[in-house]
């Protein structure tokens, strides 16, 4: 105990920036607020990076635990109750300072607050209340504010909470019910769900709210998002992206975050270690087919099937799908549909519009289109430009495959009869026929 | 006879030029702007240096935002503070170009235009730039509690910064140098930010920048401990962050020095 109150200001934020660095998002998006010129902050509507830490996740919030002593006994976590690791819990006042602080020399562009639960729910979110209130109201605070919520506080606390926070999130912690009874003993299924069914229901209510009272506060502008660890259960991609696909459409979520999972605890239930590392391509696969979800129109279902469960390794999920799906290619650029557009591999949402847009004013060909921004290494098995394609190449499935992950930039094999080989002394190359006779 | 207008390196100057060559009337293409400093001479063409003049810029101003909106004279603004030599050829271009189609405020979804194509690459450039800058400038406290941050950007984007960190910092005196160009965007508490070029300044000004606030020390080592802790061990990747963070940033960033 004397420990801990001796314990520096620069001690706490390395012990409490350590225990955090396992939680996942760190945008600064979905809120766009202009200062009312009392305080100090702003907040952009697309967000704003402010650094890239070594390990190349972008460090936008201060991302810290209010503490890091915790009731629960997760086998994943750190901070849980049975390990021996340094503790240390901050004051509201230390937090309001490092903010401010950082702030004002625009190392950040936020708070970004979690912990672990000291004594119970409602007692640490009452200290992180504290904090956050603080915050707003001395400190006339005006920047991004992402709030944890602990499963099992009460409804009214969550409720306060909401109005000072720009994005909350409750996490999944693991994509499966069974999961969690096997992992997180102290936690179910409802009673994280439980606080996620609130916020959509009181951002919805509090929709209403503005259009009638157009200075009415925000709840929650920047909407919530979730988190679970990929790689500890047994789960397939399937699984996954179908509870991603729920969750947005059945909770209203701004967004899903996958955690490939790292170990740091010993634990008989947790899966051995491999040496190989977290699950980082699976990960980055996850990813891919999240953003697919959101931005592409596609369905989880299209994606994988229950016989083929997982993503491949060597394909991103757009042309994995591609190449089940031959039978929609090559797409005429100059009259195809926006939706047909956007499922091309080598065109994303950003170039889809751009070519809408652009063809009105006249025929595009594979030129435009590069400028445009499309990956024509990915695109040209899958697109024609008034007809042609880039180069005589077959669609068929094998071909493609074998080209696409031919990963350097090149021109696909046998595209205009030429091929590129590396000459060798000892190679028999006959030079063509028109040669023989020659000299040597 | 092609000519070519030769004007200096700033949007008044630019926009000087685009004055000049739209009262001349002169056909596409023979007609041209180039920036002083960086001309390349070319055969059969008429030379003519124009002086920069607000009241010939804010006629264009108008023009443009009259005729094209407030999209196309955003692209055409970020354009010109371009680094690229041929961005008033370009500008030029795009303002002639939008005379011929039917919905000229639409200029910039012309695409297949090659000086279209232009302005929208320099003025996406210069926009990704300002953005990036925007999370990457570091602020030092000056004992006299003066913010300071200094950058070395590619292309001119003060201008950029300035609106931002005005709309963010409303009641901080703060100031950022852009030591390529010895530019300074200085906001006082309270007041407008405005933009000021100073050359002769350096040698004593260097001496006033040095001197930090007692807290600064402390807070840069916070940072810095910060963003080692941050990351995880198992997943490093230097390679990630130098997409994302790229070197010539650093220098000028707390994390990065020392």
């Amino acid at each position: 105990m004397e420990l801990q109150q001796s314990i520096s200001i620069a001690d706490k934020l390395k012990i409490l920036t350590d225990a955090a660095k396992y939680d996942v998002a760190c945008t600064s998006s979905g809120t766009q607020r202009s200062n009312d010129g009392t305080g100090i902050g702003s907040c952009a509507q697309a967000g704003i990076c402010h650094s890239f830490s070594a390990d190349g996740r972008c460090i936008s919030l201060l991302k810290i635990l209010f503490t890091n002593e915790c009731i629960y006994d997760c086998k994943y976590c750190i901070n849980r109750r049975s390990n021996d690791v340094p503790r240390a819990s901050f004051t509201p006042d230390e937090i309001c300072t490092l903010t401010m602080e950082f702030y004002r020399r625009n190392y950040i562009e936020g708070l970004f607050l979690s912990s672990g639960v000291l004594k119970s729910p409602d007692y640490t979110m009452d200290l992180i209340y504290a904090a956050l209130y603080k915050l707003r109201t001395t400190y006339r605070f005006q920047g991004y504010i992402h709030v944890k919520a602990i499963p099992g506080t009460s409804q009214e606390l969550l409720e306060r909470l909401g109005f000072l926070a720009d994005r909350m999130s409750v996490n999944l912690e693991l994509p499966t019910a069974e999961g969690l009874r096997l992992l997180a003993p102290h936690k179910t299924r409802e009673r994280i769900l439980a606080p996620m069914r609130l916020v959509q229901n009181r951002m919805e209510e509090n929709r209403q709210e503005i259009q009638l009272y157009r200075n009415a506060q925000r709840f929650v502008p920047a909407g919530q998002s979730t988190q679970m660890i990929i790689g500890a259960t047994p789960e397939t991609d399937f699984q996954i992206i179908h509870v991603a696909e729920a969750l947005y459409k059945k909770f209203g979520l701004k967004r899903v975050f996958y955690s490939a999972f790292v170990h740091v605890n010993e634990d008989a239930s947790l899966p051995a270690r491999t040496g190989e590392g977290p699950p980082l391509l699976r990960e980055h696969r996850l990813y891919q087919a999240d953003f697919l979800l959101r931005y592409y129109q596609f369905q989880a279902g299209e994606l994988l099937t229950e016989e083929n469960p997982n993503f491949n390794i060597f394909l991103d999920p757009k042309c994995n799908w591609a190449l089940r799906n031959l039978d929609v290619f090559p797409v005429e650029v100059n009259t195809a549909r926006y939706e047909l557009l956007l499922r091309v591999p080598g065109i994303g949402y950003k170039s889809a519009g751009r070519i809408v847009k652009a063809r009105r004013y006249g025929k595009l060909d594979f030129g435009d289109l590069k400028k445009m921004g499309v990956v024509l290494k990915r695109a040209l098995y899958f697109l024609t430009c008034s007809g042609k394609m880039m180069y005589p190449v077959k669609i068929e499935e094998d071909y493609i495959t074998r080209n696409l992950l031919n990963v350097k930039e090149r021109l696909p094999e046998g595209a205009g009869g030429m091929t590129f080989r590396q000459l060798s002394l000892f190679d028999d190359v006959r030079f063509g026929s028109a040669a023989e006779g020659g000299v040597i | 006879m092609k000519t070519i207008y030769i004007c200096t390196d700033s949007i008044t100057g630019i926009f000087s030029a685009v004055y000049e060559a739209w009262k001349d009337r002169r056909r596409e293409g023979a007609s041209g702007i180039a920036i002083q400093g960086s001309v390349e001479p070319e055969l059969f063409c008429e030379y003519r240096e124009i002086l920069e003049k607000e009241s010939k810029a804010e006629a264009v101003e108008r023009m443009i935002l009259g005729n094209l909106g407030q999209d196309v004279y955003h692209h055409i603004y970020y354009a010109a503070l371009s680094r690229d030599d041929q961005k008033g050829e370009a500008i030029l271009g795009t303002l002639l170009a939008a005379r011929k189609i039917r919905q000229p405020r639409k200029i910039m979804e012309h695409l297949g235009n090659p000086s279209v194509e232009k302005v929208f690459e320099l003025s996406r450039a210069v926009g990704n730039e300002a953005h990036l800058l925007t999370g990457f400038v570091r602020f030092q406290e000056l004992e006299n509690g003066i913010l300071f941050a200094d950058i070395t950007p590619k292309n001119q984007v003060l201008t950029c910064l300035g609106a931002h960190f005005q709309e963010r910092f409303p009641l901080e005196n703060w100031m950022i140098r852009d030591k390529n160009r010895d530019m300074f965007v200085v906001h006082e508490s309270g007041r407008r930010w405005v933009l000021v070029q100073e050359e002769d300044m350096e040698g004593r000004l260097d001496a006033r920048l040095s001197r930090l606030s007692d807290q600064e020390e402390e807070m840069q080592k916070l940072w810095r401990e910060f963003c080692n802790t941050i990351s995880i061990k198992e997943r490093e990747n230097p390679k990630c962050q130098r997409t994302h963070l790229p070197l010539r940033y650093r220098p000028n960033m707390t994390e990065f020095v020392r």
